[in-house]
Protein backbone atom coordinates (compact mmCIF):
# COMPACT_ATOMS: atom_id res chain seq x y z
CA UNK A 1 0.00 0.00 0.00
CA UNK A 2 2.82 2.05 0.74
CA UNK A 3 3.94 2.07 -2.40
CA UNK A 4 0.83 3.65 -4.38
CA UNK A 5 1.23 6.77 -1.83
CA UNK A 6 2.54 9.83 -3.33
CA UNK A 7 5.88 9.98 -1.40
CA UNK A 8 7.12 13.69 -0.50
CA UNK A 9 10.19 13.63 -3.22
CA UNK A 10 8.14 11.82 -6.10
CA UNK A 11 6.29 15.01 -5.78
CA UNK A 12 8.69 17.19 -5.62
CA UNK A 13 10.39 15.96 -8.78
CA UNK A 14 6.99 15.60 -10.59
CA UNK A 15 6.17 19.01 -10.28
CA UNK A 16 9.37 20.36 -11.66
CA UNK A 17 9.29 18.14 -14.08
CA UNK A 18 5.84 19.74 -15.03
CA UNK A 19 7.20 23.27 -14.28
CA UNK A 20 10.24 22.74 -16.60
CA UNK A 21 7.97 21.71 -19.34
CA UNK A 22 5.67 24.65 -19.49
CA UNK A 23 8.81 26.53 -19.01
CA UNK A 24 10.10 25.12 -21.95
CA UNK A 25 6.78 25.62 -23.96
CA UNK A 26 6.50 29.51 -23.82
CA UNK A 27 10.88 30.07 -23.61
CA UNK A 28 12.04 33.02 -26.10
CA UNK A 29 15.06 30.75 -26.21
CA UNK A 30 16.54 30.63 -29.70
CA UNK A 31 16.40 27.34 -31.53
CA UNK A 32 19.48 26.14 -32.64
CA UNK A 33 20.53 26.64 -36.21
CA UNK A 34 20.73 23.22 -38.02
CA UNK A 35 23.61 24.30 -40.46
CA UNK A 36 23.07 22.48 -43.77
CA UNK A 37 19.10 21.68 -43.17
CA UNK A 38 17.59 25.05 -42.28
CA UNK A 39 16.58 27.12 -44.90
CA UNK A 40 16.93 31.21 -44.47
CA UNK A 41 13.41 32.79 -43.93
CA UNK A 42 13.45 35.71 -45.92
CA UNK A 43 15.75 34.18 -49.16
CA UNK A 44 15.22 30.59 -49.21
CA UNK A 45 18.81 29.78 -49.12
CA UNK A 46 19.96 26.67 -46.96
CA UNK A 47 22.19 28.12 -43.93
CA UNK A 48 25.68 26.67 -44.19
CA UNK A 49 28.19 29.68 -43.08
CA UNK A 50 28.60 29.46 -39.29
CA UNK A 51 29.99 32.72 -39.41
CA UNK A 52 27.01 35.04 -41.03
CA UNK A 53 23.81 33.23 -40.03
CA UNK A 54 21.50 35.06 -37.83
CA UNK A 55 18.07 34.76 -36.31
CA UNK A 56 15.13 35.98 -34.57
CA UNK A 57 12.89 34.84 -31.81
CA UNK A 58 9.11 35.77 -31.91
CA UNK A 59 6.68 37.23 -29.18
CA UNK A 60 5.32 34.19 -29.86
CA UNK A 61 8.37 32.23 -29.16
CA UNK A 62 9.16 31.11 -32.72
CA UNK A 63 12.51 31.15 -34.20
CA UNK A 64 12.80 32.56 -37.32
CA UNK A 65 16.40 31.90 -38.92
CA UNK A 66 18.45 33.43 -41.38
CA UNK A 67 21.61 33.27 -43.92
CA UNK A 68 23.14 36.08 -43.66
CA UNK A 69 22.81 39.41 -41.21
CA UNK A 70 21.44 41.21 -44.31
CA UNK A 71 18.17 38.81 -44.37
CA UNK A 72 17.84 39.28 -41.04
CA UNK A 73 17.49 43.25 -41.45
CA UNK A 74 15.98 43.16 -44.43
CA UNK A 75 12.88 41.11 -42.57
CA UNK A 76 12.89 43.59 -39.85
CA UNK A 77 12.49 46.31 -42.67
CA UNK A 78 9.50 44.01 -44.49
CA UNK A 79 7.81 43.37 -41.28
CA UNK A 80 7.73 46.82 -38.79
CA UNK A 81 5.76 45.47 -36.18
CA UNK A 82 8.71 42.83 -35.10
CA UNK A 83 10.09 43.74 -31.65
CA UNK A 84 14.00 44.19 -31.51
CA UNK A 85 14.56 42.69 -28.50
CA UNK A 86 15.31 38.86 -29.47
CA UNK A 87 17.60 39.06 -32.14
CA UNK A 88 20.53 36.88 -32.95
CA UNK A 89 23.98 36.69 -35.40
CA UNK A 90 27.01 34.36 -35.56
CA UNK A 91 29.91 36.65 -35.54
CA UNK A 92 33.33 36.28 -37.78
CA UNK A 93 35.51 35.97 -34.64
CA UNK A 94 33.48 32.49 -33.07
CA UNK A 95 31.64 30.79 -35.88
CA UNK A 96 28.59 29.08 -34.58
CA UNK A 97 28.18 30.96 -31.63
CA UNK A 98 24.21 33.11 -31.53
CA UNK A 99 24.86 36.32 -29.92
CA UNK A 100 22.74 39.61 -28.86
CA UNK A 101 22.60 41.62 -32.20
CA UNK A 102 22.39 44.60 -30.44
CA UNK A 103 25.25 43.87 -28.83
CA UNK A 104 27.45 43.28 -32.11
CA UNK A 105 29.99 45.52 -33.83
CA UNK A 106 29.40 45.53 -37.90
CA UNK A 107 31.52 45.32 -41.27
CA UNK A 108 30.83 46.43 -44.50
CA UNK A 109 33.66 45.84 -46.71
CA UNK A 110 34.23 44.63 -49.96
CA UNK A 111 36.90 42.46 -48.56
CA UNK A 112 34.85 40.10 -47.17
CA UNK A 113 31.75 38.70 -49.15
CA UNK A 114 28.72 37.86 -47.30
CA UNK A 115 26.17 34.97 -48.39
CA UNK A 116 23.51 37.44 -49.90
CA UNK A 117 25.67 40.30 -51.28
CA UNK A 118 25.76 42.94 -48.68
CA UNK A 119 29.64 42.20 -47.69
CA UNK A 120 28.39 42.93 -44.16
CA UNK A 121 30.39 40.61 -41.42
CA UNK A 122 29.39 41.40 -37.37
CA UNK A 123 31.52 40.79 -34.95
CA UNK A 124 31.31 40.52 -30.98
CA UNK A 125 32.43 43.25 -30.31
CA UNK A 126 33.96 46.56 -31.12
CA UNK A 127 38.03 44.88 -31.05
CA UNK A 128 37.49 42.59 -33.02
CA UNK A 129 36.15 44.21 -35.67
CA UNK A 130 38.41 46.87 -35.27
CA UNK A 131 41.31 44.42 -36.50
CA UNK A 132 39.90 43.31 -39.22
CA UNK A 133 38.95 46.50 -40.55
CA UNK A 134 42.88 46.80 -40.78
CA UNK A 135 42.77 44.21 -43.22
CA UNK A 136 39.64 44.28 -44.89
CA UNK A 137 39.00 48.33 -45.38
CA UNK A 138 35.24 49.52 -45.03
CA UNK A 139 32.99 50.97 -42.63
CA UNK A 140 31.72 50.12 -38.98
CA UNK A 141 28.30 50.17 -37.89
CA UNK A 142 26.66 49.77 -34.76
CA UNK A 143 23.39 47.54 -34.84
CA UNK A 144 21.23 50.81 -34.69
CA UNK A 145 22.96 52.09 -37.66
CA UNK A 146 22.74 49.41 -39.83
CA UNK A 147 19.30 49.58 -39.18
CA UNK A 148 19.07 52.85 -40.47
CA UNK A 149 20.67 51.99 -43.64
CA UNK A 150 18.61 51.83 -46.21
CA UNK A 151 19.23 48.48 -47.78
CA UNK A 152 22.68 47.01 -46.00
CA UNK B 1 61.23 30.97 -78.23
CA UNK B 2 59.06 29.36 -76.42
CA UNK B 3 60.78 26.45 -74.53
CA UNK B 4 60.21 23.36 -72.05
CA UNK B 5 61.36 23.55 -68.91
CA UNK B 6 61.23 19.57 -67.39
CA UNK B 7 61.02 18.98 -63.50
CA UNK B 8 61.07 16.04 -61.83
CA UNK B 9 62.95 13.39 -59.11
CA UNK B 10 65.16 12.56 -61.81
CA UNK B 11 65.74 15.98 -63.82
CA UNK B 12 67.77 18.91 -63.45
CA UNK B 13 65.26 20.91 -62.03
CA UNK B 14 64.02 19.39 -58.70
CA UNK B 15 61.06 21.90 -57.71
CA UNK B 16 58.24 23.87 -59.42
CA UNK B 17 59.15 27.29 -58.03
CA UNK B 18 62.95 26.94 -59.33
CA UNK B 19 61.26 26.03 -63.12
CA UNK B 20 59.15 29.30 -62.72
CA UNK B 21 61.77 31.24 -61.43
CA UNK B 22 64.01 30.04 -64.93
CA UNK B 23 60.64 30.21 -66.78
CA UNK B 24 59.64 33.26 -69.60
CA UNK B 25 56.30 33.99 -70.92
CA UNK B 26 54.87 31.02 -73.55
CA UNK B 27 57.16 28.50 -71.98
CA UNK B 28 55.95 24.96 -71.14
CA UNK B 29 56.78 23.64 -67.88
CA UNK B 30 56.58 19.92 -67.88
CA UNK B 31 56.53 18.15 -64.27
CA UNK B 32 57.14 14.43 -63.97
CA UNK B 33 55.69 11.86 -61.42
CA UNK B 34 56.32 12.55 -58.10
CA UNK B 35 55.29 14.53 -55.08
CA UNK B 36 55.71 18.15 -54.61
CA UNK B 37 55.65 19.84 -51.13
CA UNK B 38 56.31 23.27 -51.81
CA UNK B 39 54.05 25.41 -49.93
CA UNK B 40 52.20 27.78 -52.16
CA UNK B 41 53.14 28.60 -56.12
CA UNK B 42 52.53 31.71 -57.23
CA UNK B 43 52.21 31.39 -61.53
CA UNK B 44 53.15 35.16 -62.64
CA UNK B 45 54.31 34.24 -65.96
CA UNK B 46 52.16 33.19 -69.06
CA UNK B 47 53.21 29.74 -69.09
CA UNK B 48 51.79 25.96 -69.27
CA UNK B 49 51.99 23.67 -66.42
CA UNK B 50 51.86 20.25 -67.82
CA UNK B 51 51.62 17.16 -65.95
CA UNK B 52 53.05 14.00 -66.41
CA UNK B 53 52.30 10.59 -64.77
CA UNK B 54 50.21 12.15 -62.33
CA UNK B 55 52.47 14.18 -60.72
CA UNK B 56 51.60 15.44 -56.51
CA UNK B 57 51.03 19.02 -55.18
CA UNK B 58 50.20 18.53 -51.45
CA UNK B 59 49.37 21.14 -49.28
CA UNK B 60 50.69 18.43 -46.35
CA UNK B 61 47.01 20.58 -44.28
CA UNK B 62 49.23 23.73 -43.28
CA UNK B 63 45.87 26.09 -44.54
CA UNK B 64 47.98 27.30 -47.43
CA UNK B 65 46.69 28.59 -50.81
CA UNK B 66 47.90 26.11 -53.18
CA UNK B 67 48.05 27.33 -56.78
CA UNK B 68 47.64 31.16 -57.53
CA UNK B 69 47.32 32.48 -61.35
CA UNK B 70 48.04 35.81 -61.09
CA UNK B 71 49.49 35.77 -65.11
CA UNK B 72 47.06 35.74 -68.33
CA UNK B 73 47.39 32.71 -70.58
CA UNK B 74 48.15 30.13 -67.95
CA UNK B 75 47.12 26.41 -67.89
CA UNK B 76 47.34 23.98 -65.36
CA UNK B 77 46.69 20.03 -66.90
CA UNK B 78 46.98 16.76 -65.38
CA UNK B 79 48.03 17.50 -62.05
CA UNK B 80 46.26 15.98 -58.27
CA UNK B 81 46.15 18.96 -55.43
CA UNK B 82 45.33 17.85 -52.49
CA UNK B 83 45.01 18.55 -48.80
CA UNK B 84 45.26 22.23 -48.51
CA UNK B 85 43.35 22.66 -45.56
CA UNK B 86 40.80 25.13 -43.56
CA UNK B 87 40.42 28.48 -42.63
CA UNK B 88 38.04 30.66 -40.54
CA UNK B 89 39.58 33.94 -42.00
CA UNK B 90 40.12 32.96 -45.66
CA UNK B 91 38.70 31.64 -48.40
CA UNK B 92 41.71 28.92 -49.43
CA UNK B 93 41.95 27.27 -52.78
CA UNK B 94 43.06 24.63 -54.48
CA UNK B 95 43.85 26.73 -57.39
CA UNK B 96 42.65 30.05 -57.35
CA UNK B 97 42.70 32.58 -60.50
CA UNK B 98 42.88 36.99 -59.57
CA UNK B 99 41.47 39.36 -61.96
CA UNK B 100 43.34 37.28 -65.01
CA UNK B 101 41.76 36.14 -68.11
CA UNK B 102 42.26 33.21 -70.95
CA UNK B 103 43.61 30.78 -68.31
CA UNK B 104 43.15 27.01 -68.80
CA UNK B 105 42.71 24.27 -65.87
CA UNK B 106 41.82 20.98 -66.73
CA UNK B 107 42.50 17.14 -66.37
CA UNK B 108 42.91 17.83 -62.83
CA UNK B 109 42.38 16.32 -59.47
CA UNK B 110 41.44 18.16 -56.39
CA UNK B 111 41.26 16.62 -53.14
CA UNK B 112 40.50 17.76 -49.56
CA UNK B 113 40.64 21.39 -50.46
CA UNK B 114 38.33 24.19 -48.92
CA UNK B 115 37.79 25.73 -52.12
CA UNK B 116 39.24 23.59 -54.81
CA UNK B 117 39.23 26.30 -57.61
CA UNK B 118 38.31 30.12 -57.46
CA UNK B 119 37.62 31.93 -59.26
CA UNK B 120 38.09 35.66 -58.56
CA UNK B 121 37.18 38.79 -61.24
CA UNK B 122 38.35 36.42 -63.55
CA UNK B 123 37.26 35.92 -66.94
CA UNK B 124 37.55 33.76 -70.24
CA UNK B 125 38.43 31.08 -68.88
CA UNK B 126 37.97 27.51 -69.32
CA UNK B 127 37.24 24.86 -66.74
CA UNK B 128 37.55 21.08 -67.97
CA UNK B 129 37.48 17.51 -67.18
CA UNK B 130 38.46 18.43 -63.59
CA UNK B 131 37.54 16.08 -60.90
CA UNK B 132 36.81 17.57 -57.32
CA UNK B 133 36.08 15.62 -54.34
CA UNK B 134 35.98 17.51 -50.88
CA UNK B 135 34.80 16.64 -47.42
CA UNK B 136 31.92 18.70 -46.50
CA UNK B 137 30.79 16.54 -43.46
CA UNK B 138 30.86 19.74 -41.49
CA UNK B 139 30.02 22.54 -43.50
CA UNK B 140 32.00 25.36 -41.90
CA UNK B 141 35.20 23.35 -42.82
CA UNK B 142 34.88 23.73 -46.58
CA UNK B 143 34.04 25.99 -49.60
CA UNK B 144 32.75 25.37 -52.92
CA UNK B 145 33.84 22.87 -55.50
CA UNK B 146 34.37 25.46 -58.09
CA UNK B 147 33.38 29.13 -57.18
CA UNK B 148 33.71 32.01 -59.16
CA UNK B 149 32.78 35.94 -58.36
CA UNK B 150 32.76 38.56 -61.14
CA UNK B 151 33.18 36.75 -63.65
CA UNK B 152 32.79 36.79 -67.16
CA UNK B 153 32.99 34.39 -70.00
CA UNK B 154 33.74 31.47 -68.71
CA UNK B 155 33.26 27.57 -69.94
CA UNK B 156 33.07 24.88 -67.47
CA UNK B 157 32.53 21.30 -68.69
CA UNK B 158 33.02 18.22 -67.93
CA UNK B 159 34.15 18.14 -64.46
CA UNK B 160 32.63 16.12 -61.60
CA UNK B 161 32.22 17.96 -58.22
CA UNK B 162 31.45 15.79 -54.90
CA UNK B 163 31.41 17.12 -51.01
CA UNK B 164 31.73 20.69 -51.15
CA UNK B 165 29.33 23.07 -49.85
CA UNK B 166 27.96 24.16 -53.39
CA UNK B 167 29.28 21.99 -56.63
CA UNK B 168 29.58 25.22 -58.66
CA UNK B 169 28.86 28.67 -57.46
CA UNK B 170 28.33 31.52 -59.42
CA UNK B 171 27.92 35.11 -57.79
CA UNK B 172 27.60 38.42 -60.38
CA UNK B 173 28.86 35.66 -63.26
CA UNK B 174 27.92 36.85 -66.99
CA UNK B 175 28.05 35.15 -70.44
CA UNK B 176 29.14 31.56 -68.96
CA UNK B 177 28.48 28.18 -69.48
CA UNK B 178 28.02 25.01 -67.58
CA UNK B 179 27.60 21.61 -69.05
CA UNK B 180 28.48 17.84 -69.05
CA UNK B 181 29.18 18.21 -65.16
CA UNK B 182 28.22 15.93 -62.67
CA UNK B 183 27.58 17.45 -59.07
CA UNK B 184 26.78 14.95 -55.99
CA UNK B 185 26.41 14.79 -52.45
CA UNK B 186 27.37 18.42 -52.20
CA UNK B 187 25.71 20.02 -48.88
CA UNK B 188 23.76 22.83 -50.25
CA UNK B 189 23.47 23.11 -53.92
CA UNK B 190 24.83 21.12 -56.80
CA UNK B 191 24.72 24.51 -59.02
CA UNK B 192 24.24 27.66 -57.13
CA UNK B 193 23.14 31.06 -59.42
CA UNK B 194 23.53 34.45 -57.68
CA UNK B 195 22.72 37.95 -58.98
CA UNK B 196 24.01 36.08 -62.13
CA UNK B 197 22.86 37.17 -65.59
CA UNK B 198 23.11 35.43 -69.27
CA UNK B 199 24.35 32.33 -68.33
CA UNK B 200 23.46 28.68 -69.27
CA UNK B 201 23.70 25.26 -67.91
CA UNK B 202 23.26 22.29 -69.93
CA UNK B 203 23.57 18.52 -70.05
CA UNK B 204 24.82 18.33 -66.64
CA UNK B 205 23.53 15.67 -63.71
CA UNK B 206 22.39 16.89 -60.53
CA UNK B 207 21.99 13.76 -57.51
CA UNK B 208 21.83 13.56 -53.82
CA UNK B 209 22.89 17.22 -53.05
CA UNK B 210 21.01 19.27 -50.27
CA UNK B 211 19.12 20.68 -52.97
CA UNK B 212 19.93 20.08 -56.93
CA UNK B 213 20.21 23.74 -58.39
CA UNK B 214 19.33 26.79 -56.73
CA UNK B 215 18.83 29.80 -59.08
CA UNK B 216 18.58 33.45 -57.47
CA UNK B 217 17.89 36.66 -58.16
CA UNK B 218 19.22 36.24 -61.77
CA UNK B 219 18.14 37.11 -65.34
CA UNK B 220 17.81 35.47 -68.98
CA UNK B 221 19.13 31.77 -67.20
CA UNK B 222 18.60 29.08 -69.52
CA UNK B 223 18.75 25.33 -68.03
CA UNK B 224 18.36 22.69 -70.85
CA UNK B 225 18.70 18.61 -70.49
CA UNK B 226 19.60 18.54 -67.26
CA UNK B 227 19.16 15.66 -64.75
CA UNK B 228 17.59 16.40 -61.41
CA UNK B 229 17.71 13.19 -59.12
CA UNK B 230 16.90 11.87 -55.70
CA UNK B 231 17.05 15.27 -53.80
CA UNK B 232 15.30 14.14 -50.93
CA UNK B 233 14.34 16.10 -47.44
CA UNK B 234 12.22 18.41 -45.92
CA UNK B 235 13.45 21.61 -47.57
CA UNK B 236 14.80 19.97 -50.51
CA UNK B 237 14.50 20.02 -54.31
CA UNK B 238 15.45 19.44 -57.45
CA UNK B 239 15.47 23.59 -58.85
CA UNK B 240 15.05 26.29 -56.81
CA UNK B 241 13.93 29.55 -58.37
CA UNK B 242 13.79 32.44 -56.08
CA UNK B 243 13.45 35.80 -57.56
CA UNK B 244 14.20 35.17 -61.27
CA UNK B 245 13.15 36.43 -64.38
CA UNK B 246 13.17 35.75 -68.27
CA UNK B 247 14.65 32.11 -67.79
CA UNK B 248 14.16 28.78 -70.05
CA UNK B 249 13.63 25.55 -68.74
CA UNK B 250 13.56 23.06 -71.28
CA UNK B 251 14.18 19.22 -71.69
CA UNK B 252 14.92 18.42 -67.92
CA UNK B 253 13.77 15.91 -66.23
CA UNK B 254 13.49 15.62 -62.30
CA UNK B 255 13.18 12.40 -60.84
CA UNK B 256 12.68 11.58 -57.09
CA UNK B 257 13.11 14.55 -55.84
CA UNK B 258 10.82 15.89 -52.61
CA UNK B 259 10.03 18.82 -54.74
CA UNK B 260 11.24 19.10 -58.74
CA UNK B 261 11.35 22.37 -58.99
CA UNK B 262 10.07 25.14 -56.47
CA UNK B 263 9.23 28.40 -57.24
CA UNK B 264 9.44 31.22 -55.12
CA UNK B 265 8.97 34.45 -57.40
CA UNK B 266 9.25 34.17 -61.14
CA UNK B 267 8.14 35.74 -63.91
CA UNK B 268 8.01 35.27 -68.11
CA UNK B 269 9.83 31.54 -67.51
CA UNK B 270 8.91 28.95 -70.02
CA UNK B 271 8.82 25.03 -69.14
CA UNK B 272 9.00 23.21 -71.99
CA UNK B 273 9.20 19.79 -72.69
CA UNK B 274 10.37 18.51 -69.20
CA UNK B 275 9.53 15.18 -67.47
CA UNK B 276 8.41 15.19 -63.71
CA UNK B 277 8.37 11.32 -62.41
CA UNK B 278 7.81 10.07 -58.71
CA UNK B 279 8.15 13.97 -57.17
CA UNK B 280 6.73 14.45 -53.92
CA UNK B 281 5.78 17.63 -55.50
CA UNK B 282 6.74 18.09 -59.33
CA UNK B 283 6.35 21.87 -59.22
CA UNK B 284 5.40 24.41 -56.83
CA UNK B 285 4.93 27.77 -56.87
CA UNK B 286 4.70 30.26 -54.09
CA UNK B 287 5.42 33.39 -53.51
CA UNK B 288 4.00 35.71 -56.88
CA UNK B 289 4.83 33.85 -60.26
CA UNK B 290 3.97 35.43 -63.17
CA UNK B 291 3.27 35.08 -67.33
CA UNK B 292 4.52 31.94 -66.73
CA UNK B 293 3.91 29.53 -69.57
CA UNK B 294 4.19 25.58 -68.51
CA UNK B 295 3.76 23.89 -72.03
CA UNK B 296 4.74 20.07 -73.10
CA UNK B 297 5.99 18.43 -69.92
CA UNK B 298 5.11 15.12 -69.04
CA UNK B 299 4.13 15.08 -65.21
CA UNK B 300 4.38 11.00 -64.23
CA UNK B 301 3.22 9.51 -60.57
CA UNK B 302 4.13 12.57 -58.95
CA UNK B 303 2.01 12.61 -55.24
CA UNK B 304 1.21 16.83 -55.84
CA UNK B 305 1.87 17.89 -59.87
CA UNK B 306 0.82 21.47 -59.17
CA UNK B 307 1.09 23.53 -56.33
CA UNK B 308 -0.11 27.42 -57.03
CA UNK B 309 -0.06 29.54 -53.38
CA UNK B 310 -1.06 32.79 -55.10
CA UNK B 311 -4.92 33.92 -55.64
CA UNK B 312 -4.14 35.55 -58.66
CA UNK B 313 -2.98 32.93 -61.76
CA UNK B 314 -1.84 34.40 -65.10
CA UNK B 315 0.46 31.35 -65.78
CA UNK B 316 -0.63 28.95 -69.30
CA UNK B 317 -0.33 25.64 -68.36
CA UNK B 318 -1.42 24.07 -71.59
CA UNK B 319 -0.38 21.03 -73.74
CA UNK B 320 0.87 19.10 -71.12
CA UNK B 321 0.42 14.84 -69.99
CA UNK B 322 -0.46 14.11 -66.95
CA UNK B 323 -0.79 10.70 -66.24
CA UNK B 324 -3.48 11.92 -63.49
CA UNK B 325 -5.81 13.13 -65.76
CA UNK B 326 -8.49 9.98 -66.24
CA UNK B 327 -10.83 11.91 -69.07
CA UNK B 328 -11.23 10.86 -72.12
CA UNK B 329 -10.33 11.57 -76.51
CA UNK B 330 -13.61 10.67 -78.16
CA UNK B 331 -12.69 12.47 -81.33
CA UNK B 332 -9.47 10.56 -81.40
CA UNK B 333 -7.26 13.95 -81.62
CA UNK B 334 -4.26 13.10 -79.03
CA UNK B 335 -6.31 15.79 -76.52
CA UNK B 336 -8.40 15.31 -73.83
CA UNK B 337 -12.11 16.06 -73.94
CA UNK B 338 -12.24 17.51 -71.34
CA UNK B 339 -9.85 19.95 -68.82
CA UNK B 340 -7.52 19.00 -66.31
CA UNK B 341 -7.30 20.36 -62.88
CA UNK B 342 -3.76 19.54 -61.72
CA UNK B 343 -3.67 21.66 -58.51
CA UNK B 344 -5.82 19.49 -56.15
CA UNK B 345 -7.87 20.38 -52.85
CA UNK B 346 -5.36 18.23 -50.25
CA UNK B 347 -2.88 19.69 -51.66
CA UNK B 348 -3.78 23.27 -49.75
CA UNK B 349 -4.52 21.39 -46.83
CA UNK B 350 -1.18 19.88 -47.13
CA UNK B 351 0.15 23.41 -47.47
CA UNK B 352 -1.45 25.34 -44.95
CA UNK B 353 -0.47 22.44 -41.93
CA UNK B 354 2.03 19.73 -43.19
CA UNK B 355 1.12 17.07 -40.79
CA UNK B 356 -2.07 16.79 -42.90
CA UNK B 357 0.29 14.50 -45.04
CA UNK B 358 -0.29 11.50 -42.88
CA UNK B 359 -4.02 11.22 -44.63
CA UNK B 360 -2.37 11.21 -48.36
CA UNK B 361 -4.01 8.34 -50.47
CA UNK B 362 -6.88 8.09 -47.17
CA UNK B 363 -10.49 7.64 -48.82
CA UNK B 364 -11.85 10.72 -46.84
CA UNK B 365 -8.83 12.39 -49.35
CA UNK B 366 -9.63 10.69 -52.33
CA UNK B 367 -13.79 12.08 -51.74
CA UNK B 368 -12.99 15.70 -50.80
CA UNK B 369 -10.05 15.62 -53.81
CA UNK B 370 -13.47 14.30 -55.80
CA UNK B 371 -15.97 16.97 -55.00
CA UNK B 372 -13.43 19.71 -55.63
CA UNK B 373 -12.59 18.40 -59.01
CA UNK B 374 -16.53 18.32 -59.90
CA UNK B 375 -17.08 21.50 -58.39
CA UNK B 376 -14.19 23.75 -57.52
CA UNK B 377 -14.58 26.53 -54.99
CA UNK B 378 -10.96 26.36 -52.88
CA UNK B 379 -8.61 25.77 -55.93
CA UNK B 380 -8.21 28.54 -58.66
CA UNK B 381 -10.47 28.55 -61.21
CA UNK B 382 -8.00 29.31 -63.78
CA UNK B 383 -5.34 26.76 -63.07
CA UNK B 384 -6.30 24.68 -65.34
CA UNK B 385 -5.01 22.51 -68.65
CA UNK B 386 -7.06 23.08 -71.71
CA UNK B 387 -5.58 20.97 -74.13
CA UNK B 388 -4.22 17.56 -71.71
CA UNK B 389 -2.26 15.23 -74.28
CA UNK B 390 -3.34 11.37 -73.94
CA UNK B 391 0.54 10.10 -74.44
CA UNK B 392 3.66 11.02 -72.89
CA UNK B 393 5.30 13.64 -75.17
CA UNK B 394 8.33 12.38 -76.64
CA UNK B 395 10.99 14.53 -75.14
Amino acid sequence: MALLLPNMNHMKILFALILATMMMGCSSVVDPIEYGSDECHYCSMTIVEKQYASALVTDKGKTRKFDAVECLVNFIHENPEITANNLYVNVFDAPGKLVDATSCSYLISPMLPSPMGANLTAFSNMEQANAMLQKAPGKLYSWSELLALEKP
Amino acid sequence: MASTILVGPSARIHSIHEALKAAVNGDTILVDGGVYTEGSILIDKSVTLLGRNNPVIDGLAKNLELITIAADSVTIDGFTIQNGGVSFLRDLAGIRVQRKSFFTIRNNTLLKTMFAIYLEKASNGIIQQNTIVGEARDEISSGNGIHAWYCKNLTITGNTVYNQRDGIYFEFVENSKVSHNISKGNLRYGLHFMFSNNDDYADNLFENNGAGVAVMFSKQIGMFRNTFKKNWGSSACGLLLKEIYDGRIEQNTFIKNTTGIKVDGSTRIQYLRNSFENNGWAIKFVGGCYDNEITSNNFVSNAFDLVIESARNNNTIDGNYWSAYTGYDLNKDGVGDVPFRPVKLFSYIVSRSPEAMVLLRSLFIDIIDYAEKIRPMFTPENVIDHAPMMQKIIV
